[in-house]
């Protein structure tokens, strides 16, 4: 009687280990399939938006290339910048569009030329609603799905 | 096609729940284990509290069902399965202690869900920068108060709050990742594209050197007057890890290391308890230490030594005779009695942990997001790397806790909300991919 409660006994103890071993396999398991998810859903053509070019200038985009948006993009001359705008008349830093709240935003980064949202120059933050157009330099860009 | 393939996983969380199910068969044999061995010590706490605790996990998982969080589903079985371990150990080892701990696995649970709910815009926190350094800085000198002040076990890194007394040390650690965070974000790109270099090393202009000096004195004053090299260790340490990740410019990093470094020499030289730690650490088997401050650490040794490949088995080593085993030594504890095996384990859930956060910091959208995440996945690494380094001799011990496992209060709410903010990042950027509600 008690030696099979001390078999019993071990039998727990390197249960405890197996599981522990187990359990670490599942999570690795698990890890592996969340990140071929994230990776089908990265993979996917579409990003969160585009910004597809209306007018520009020679050197710069084409009309209609499709600039895919992420959450937060820097626009300006400067190749540090998310999307980068060849025209002189566009400063170094021009301005900032961004995804927040649901919604999309653009802010002027302190540009030389301004930064104008349908004829209207960006005073501060303003919403931006697909459709409206983003005009920076001489490069008009609009936002789209 | 590959968007449906997505959808299914973004309904429930049946990962989650799955990988719940197996810390709770865990807990169980654990649990099961430690009793049997201890039929003479048999209270009916012991079988409540593993059952109160897994009914606590199982809501968690609720909760977030509940207010359809999206988001990682990985980092909160891991978190309950190294609490789960944490417990056995605390029944096998303190018992008496028990009820405290299971308590406080309640308080940080709460935690938990109040850093998934409240903070509603997580990017806001940047906003309030130098708020959070000011409150970190004051927790950090809080202990050096005289009236709430405490010192035990020759560090005086605690505070007194009714009855018990808090490690401050806990919450700023996580305070100065989000200031950093938010910091590094703002000044990247100076620190990162100086003007002037001398060789191959930038230089920067001498305001922005200010911060990482400034780091360096607070992380050298706690060293010596709090007499705690496991937070210097960990806080220059997050620092400069952050530091690196966000510029890119190993000579920071180094120029840090070698700071730390000689400090740590001056230390040695000028100051009793860190000598007496450096000694310990090198030559803990010498007459005169023997049996005085290297009994723990020689007694942990053993322990290890006892262990084994697989282990004497839950409940039947002696990891009773390491004082302080359940905050200072429960790593050895755990390895003696599930041996080479359990402890490799356990470090593996740590590295999961860990890459898992670096994964989530990859994916999010913004620099302070990125920085964050990392920071906070860092910490946890960095700590169980002290302390577990510190168990088998490999470095000076200090008085860190293992992350999750050890007896603890503060460090477990902490730690717990640190889960918390890695997975509200992780929120972030599934909705930012277009992953999460559509």
């Amino acid at each position: 009687m008690e030696i099979t409660f001390a078999i019993l006994l071990w039998g727990v103890r390197i249960l405890f280990l197996v599981l522990l071993y187990l359990f670490l396999i599942r999570v690795f398991s698990s890890l592996q399939r969340s990140l071929a998810t994230e990776n089908d859903i990265a993979a996917r053509p579409s990003g969160l938006a585009h910004l597809v070019v209306q007018r520009t200038v020679r050197g710069a985009f084409r009309v209609g290339d499709r600039l895919p948006l992420r959450a937060v993009n820097g626009l300006g001359r400067d190749a540090g910048n998310d999307i980068v705008i060849n025209d002189e008349a566009a400063s170094a830093r021009h301005a900032l569009v961004e995804f927040a709240d649901g919604e999309w935003w653009v802010e002027d980064a302190g540009s030389t030329n301004g930064t104008v949202v349908n004829g209207e120059v960006v005073r501060s933050r303003e919403r931006l609603q697909y459709g409206d157009e983003l005009a920076i330099g001489r490069v008009a860009l609009r936002l789209e799905q | 096609m590959r968007a449906q393939a997505a959808v299914p996983l973004g309904r429930g969380r049946f990962t989650e729940l799955a990988l719940l199910i197996w810390v709770a068969t865990i807990a169980i044999t654990g649990f099961v284990a430690v009793l049997a061995t201890e039929t003479a010590s048999f209270r009916p706490t012991a079988v409540v509290v593993p059952l109160v605790f897994l009914a606590l996990m199982l809501s968690l998982h609720v909760f977030l069902v509940g207010i359809r969080f999206r988001g990682d589903q990985i980092l909160l079985p891991i978190a309950a399965g190294l609490t789960a371990i944490g417990l056995v150990l605390v029944q096998r080892l303190a018992s008496d202690l028990l009820l405290q701990q299971l308590s406080w696995s309640i308080i940080a649970a709460g935690a938990f869900a109040a850093t998934i709910l409240v903070p509603r815009d997580l990017t806001a926190l940047a906003r309030y920068k130098w708020t959070w350094a000011l409150l970190g800085v004051l927790l950090l000198v809080a202990p050096l108060l005289p009236v709430i002040g405490r010192e035990i076990n020759g560090a005086r890194i605690w505070i007194k709050v009714g009855p018990g007394s808090i490690e401050p040390w806990e919450a700023v650690k996580i305070l100065l990742v989000i200031f950093f965070a938010a910091y590094l974000e703002e000044y990247r790109e100076v620190l990162s594209h100086a003007q002037r270099r001398i060789g191959p090393f930038p230089v920067p202009p001498v305001p922005y050197l200010v911060p990482i000096v400034a780091m360096w004195v607070i992380a050298m004053l706690v060293m010596v007057f709090e007499k705690d090299m496991g937070a210097t260790v960990l806080f220059f340490g997050i620092f400069l890890a952050m530091l690196f990740l966000a510029t890119g410019e190993a000579f920071y990093a180094i120029i840090g290391l070698v700071l730390l470094v000689l400090g740590g020499i001056v230390a040695y030289q000028l100051f009793g308890h860190v000598q007496a730690r450096v000694d310990t650490w090198l030559r803990p088997f010498d007459e005169d230490l023997r049996f005085g401050t290297g009994y723990q650490l020689i007694q942990g040794l053993y322990a290890l030594a006892n262990g084994g490949l697989i282990g004497v088995g839950l409940g039947n080593g002696m990891p009773d005779r390491i004082p302080i085993v359940w905050s200072d030594f429960v790593f050895d504890a755990f390895a003696e009695e599930a041996g080479l095996a359990g402890a490799i384990a356990l470090l593996a859930l740590y590295l999961v942990f860990l890459y898992r956060g670096m994964l989530i910091a990859l994916r999010a959208p913004t620099m302070f997001l990125q920085l964050l995440a990392a920071g906070l996945s860092f910490i946890v690494a960095l700590q169980t790397l002290v302390i577990v380094g510190g168990n088998l001799r490999l470095i000076p011990l200090t008085g860190i806790t293992l992350p999750f496992v050890a007896y603890g209060g503060s460090s477990l709410v902490t730690n717990w909300m640190l889960v918390g903010i890695l997975m509200r990042v992780s929120q972030i950027s599934d909705r930012m991919r277009g992953g999460g509600p559509s």
